[in-house]
């Protein structure tokens, strides 16, 4: 397992020095001069050339990337152009604003998404189901900043009862992580129900409800485990998103984290900015989605036997006998 | 199991499942579905009308009828320089559901030739094109717009290229796994034994059998765009403030919300409802091909 | 059948309808036999002829989504299982009566190691702690043969075999009095099915436990039933001891049957099959359902319902010509 592990850390290197590469690439061809913004209108060409140069902007495209990448591996991100700040410590310093965000959104969207969709495939076609998923549909429906306005509206400026902007408290947080979960809430619970359907009619929950278990160990013993792949697959690419920075959720709840950093940057034509952020969200994504595959395994064994044939020496004959063997059930 | 006899509707007994006629006869009998389709064509046609129909101009300034609260005269009430709300609205609707559709377009012509492709062709073109994708997919759909329309600017048109590109990996995503699945099926290998050329193979059998799961991808996708398109404009890298676009009007009036909440309740009510409509026919459809939900 | 003391289960007039698209599938239409303690009936019939239902009305775990109707009666020691609470029913499930299933891929939990889905249901039913129950799953593994280092591995490390003994494991963990198997080595490989049938018989003997076998394999029901239920169309149409019916097979659809079998002691160049197809369960023929198929078939059977009538000891057939040969002569062919 610590050498599958170990395999695709590895194997994220590349990925991001290629996402590094492209996103330089890219800015530079990006119309709109960044020393231009900076200065204002009124600057004389002198005062621009001086800057440029100050920027290290004037030398070739090669050399600036081949420079750029030569401090990434020395975890320099290098520095804002109108900030003067290091990139990489006002990302750490973001950062934990974001992860608090993401952390008690994706928390909140598991603890009501999964047990709202389990009720639902169990009352499958039922009233109560149909006007669950006519709910996860509104709220699939509902862009997250609307209904961050209408909860500050409510809870804010009519009953003063939540503070509606910043992020000095963990109650600063509340409104913010309804409205960034509400979408993903209504995912997970179209998608637990989906996969929930699939499971609870087939021939080991039967085998589980003839054992003579009551019908909570059932579901959640023998069903929900079996429907979990797909529910963690979705679970895993909305956190990934989160973490990213949830640009409007931040900017409507002046949340300083690295959504709106990101978006500064973009209109800043700030590209150490742009690309620390880009960089950052490519590394954040790969990783939580190793993470995901780390929990598939916890969680089905045959994936566990996958990784481990994979991570093996002499893998080619034995993941072929895994995967027919995975194939037959 | 030859078992989807539906005694009460005998129209669909003689039509194939997943075609066409099919999903459209099961649509039909879908009354969410229904309530769905009939409000985009209504908000779309009204939208075009607008000019016509509406009482008062889309752009003009009232000051007296400042924040007015809806009301007989103003039946939703005006915004902060007394434009008439209706009015914007309906004008409106054609950015939000141009905007929707058009961008979706973008992203299912490209998505849909990148996966044919890779999923047709298999190997190292497979690898290089899913590869790039899934760089493309590590950022969220909001983000690479927002980078996009950075690097194209703001406007109509190019919010469609910013939204449009950024939904392509999940159309070819969606053909490549359905290319995959065809591309097994035996009447492909009779047609390559026939001597069929590939693009012909792909064009006249590949893609016809992967249409169905690809309408369900398009609804699905216009929804989600409408989504984003208004979530770019709120944050002023869309279609900008005059035009009536329902994102942009969120914006102006977030500043007034604390005094003028159906300012900011209006048009969030109009976008939810406008992408609602285009999810509850989007799931009809799903529901329609899946074989599971059909006895 | 008189003495309902006697008998450890009893089925009554029982009948299982589906629905489907509109349309109601008569899955089981008044089926009634019953079983001492100790003994096994084999329930005989082509796929679709409503056994597994029968089977799975008696431990109430019909699909709820599709089931529409299940009425009569099934008194299980004086219980009548189809009115109890489910918490009584859950009570018994596993405990007095088990099942085991038909296709042993599917029929147990990928994601839990085999002796924990043993262990529970001696947690549910017999009061143990988490060590007791896992103790008590290894011994049963042992019992059908599996070793205590394998108890760990999951259902994807084991064969098609091995996997059907650990369902036998399940079904028998808690000593049950009532065993119901629905065609519990047709899943297996030729070579395997005799081990796995004499393993569940031996067991069966060990441990006094009453079988109802599904199958629709009539050399293992000579082996191993001590009575035989024909099943047709939802209906029991022979009824008897495995002799009665073995040497007097009596309605046509039953000779049908053996028609069928390969007699090796005779020189038969080709196997006579049953023509026709089994009745659309949801649309059912007014009469006797065997009738469209019936070689013998009079006037009368296609009008009304043919009952039961009684021709042996216990044997008993549901056709007018009471297992006579019929003046019109012999049997075709």
């Amino acid at each position: 397992m610590a050498r599958y592990i170990g395999k695709r850390l590895l194997q994220m290197i590349p990925i991001l020095i290629v996402v590094a590469i492209l996103i330089f690439s890219l800015m530079s061809f990006v119309p709109g001069d960044p020393v231009q913004i900076m200065l204002g209108d009124n600057a004389t060409p002198e005062q621009i050339m001086e800057t440029r140069a100050s920027l290290g902007l004037d030398k070739p495209f090669i050399s600036r990337l081949g420079s750029y990448l030569a401090d990434l591996a020395r975890l320099d991100f290098g520095k804002s152009y109108t900030q003067g700040t290091a990139v990489g410590a006002e990302l750490m310093a973001r950062f934990p604003k974001t992860l608090t965000l993401a952390f008690f959104s994706i928390i909140f969207t598991i603890v009501i998404g999964i047990p709202i969709g389990i009720q639902c495939a169990i009352n499958a076609n039922k009233l109560s189901d149909k006007v669950w998923m006519f709910l996860t549909m509104l709220g699939n429906s509902m862009p997250g900043f609307w209904l961050a306005l209408l909860l500050v509206i409510l809870f804010s400026v009519k009953l003063g009862w939540l503070p509606s902007s910043g992020d000095s408290g963990l109650n600063y947080f509340i409104l913010p992580v309804i409205a960034n979960s509400i979408g993903s809430l209504a995912d997970i619970a179209r998608q637990t129900r989906s996969s929930m359907l699939e499971v609870i009619r087939s021939d080991y929950v039967v085998t589980a409800r003839s054992k003579g278990l009551s019908e909570r160990d059932v579901i959640w013993k023998h069903a929900l485990p079996n429907a979990l792949i797909p529910i963690i697959t979705v679970c895993g690419s909305r956190f990934g998103f989160m973490l990213g920075g949830t640009v409007i959720i931040e900017s409507v709840f002046s949340i300083a984290g690295i959504g709106t950093y990101m978006v500064n940057g973009i209109n800043s034509r700030d590209y150490p900015i742009v690309q620390g952020s880009i960089i950052y969200i490519a590394f954040i994504f790969a990783f939580i989605m190793l993470l995901t595959d780390l929990i598939y395994a916890y969680v089905d064994p045959r994936i566990k036997a996958q990784y481990i044939s994979a991570g093996s020496k002499s893998k080619k004959r034995e993941r072929g006998g895994i995967r027919k063997s995975y194939g037959k059930e | 199991m030859a078992k989807s006899k539906t005694s009460s509707n005998d129209n669909t007994r003689s039509v194939k499942p997943g075609s066409l006629p099919y999903i459209w006869g099961r649509l039909r009998r879908n009354p969410g579905a229904m309530l769905g389709l009939s409000f985009v064509v209504i908000l779309f046609a009204l939208s075009f009308f607008s000019p016509m129909i509406c009482r008062y101009d889309y752009q003009e300034i009232v000051m007296k009828e400042r924040f007015s609260l809806p009301s007989l005269t103003h039946i939703l009430g005006c915004d902060e320089v007394g434009r008439d709300i209706l009015s914007r609205i309906l004008y409106g609707a054609k950015y939000t559901l141009s905007i929707g559709i058009l961008s979706t377009a973008v992203s299912c012509v490209f998505g849909v030739i990148l996966g044919a492709v890779a999923g047709y062709f298999g190997g190292t073109v497979d690898t290089l094109i899913m590869r790039a994708l899934d760089v493309f997919q590590a950022f969220p759909n909001i983000l690479l717009a927002i980078a996009i329309s950075a690097v194209l600017g703001a406007g109509f048109d190019k919010v469609i290229y910013a939204i449009g590109i950024s939904g392509i990996p999940n159309f070819a995503r969606m053909m490549r796994a359905n290319i995959l699945t065809v591309r097994s099926s035996e009447f492909i290998e009779a047609a390559t034994s026939i001597n069929c050329s590939t693009l012909r193979v792909i064009v006249h059998h590949v893609i016809p059998n992967a249409i169905s799961p690809l309408i369900v991808q398009v609804a699905m996708g216009i929804a989600s765009a409408a989504l984003s398109a208004s979530g770019l404009s709120f944050l002023g890298f869309g279609v900008q403030a005059p035009t009536p676009e329902w994102g942009a009007m969120l914006a102006s009036a977030r500043g007034y919300m604390r005094d003028y909440p159906h300012m900011v309740i209006i048009p969030g009510m109009f976008i939810m409802l406008t992408v609602l409509s285009f999810n509850l026919v989007g799931d009809a459809i799903r529901d329609a091909l899946d074989p599971k939900l059909r006895d | 059948m008189s003495n309902a003391e006697k008998n450890l289960i009893s089925v009554e007039d029982l009948v299982v309808e589906y629905h489907s698209g509109g349309e109601t599938i008569h899955a089981v239409n008044g089926v009634s036999f019953s079983l001492e303690k100790g003994k096994t009936i084999g329930l005989v019939g082509e796929t679709g002829a409503g056994k597994t239902s029968i089977a799975k009305a008696i431990l109430r775990i019909l699909p709820d989504h599709a089931t529409q109707a299940v009425r009569g009666k099934i008194n299980f020691k004086g219980q009548e299982l189809l009115s109890i609470p489910e918490k009584e029913m859950c009570a018994l499930r596993g405990k007095s009566i088990s099942m085991i299933f038909q296709d042993p891929m599917t029929a147990l939990n990928p994601v839990k190691p085999v002796v924990e889905q043993i262990a529970e249901g001696l947690r549910r039913h017999q009061n143990m702690s988490k060590a007791q129950s896992i103790q008590g799953a290894i011994k049963m593994l042992e019992t059908v043969g599996i070793s205590e280092d394998r108890a760990y591995e999951y259902p994807h490390q084991f064969s098609g075999g091995m996997k059907q003994r650990v369902v036998i494991a399940i079904a028998l963990a808690c000593n049950p009095e009532l065993l119901i198997a629905d065609e519990p080595t047709t899943a297996l490989d030729v070579t395997i099915q005799a081990q796995v049938m004499d393993l569940m018989k031996n067991l069966q003997k060990e441990l006094g436990t009453a079988l109802i076998l599904i199958t629709h394999d009539l050399g293992v029901v000579a082996e191993v039933c001590d009575y035989v239920a024909v099943v047709y169309a939802g209906q029991v149409v022979e009824y008897g001891s495995r002799e009665e019916v073995f040497d007097h097979p009596s309605h046509p659809y039953t000779v049908g049957l053996f028609g069928a079998l390969p007699d090796l002691s005779k020189n038969v160049h080709r196997l006579s099959p049953v023509e026709g197809l089994p009745p659309d369960p949801s649309n059912l023929p007014e009469g006797c359902s065997f009738a469209p198929r019936c070689p013998r078939a009079l006037e009368g059977c296609r009008k009304a319902p043919v009952g039961m009538s009684k021709i042996g000891d216990t044997h008993i057939v549901r056709c007018l010509l009471d297992g006579k040969e019929d003046s019109h002569g012999t049997v075709r062919d």
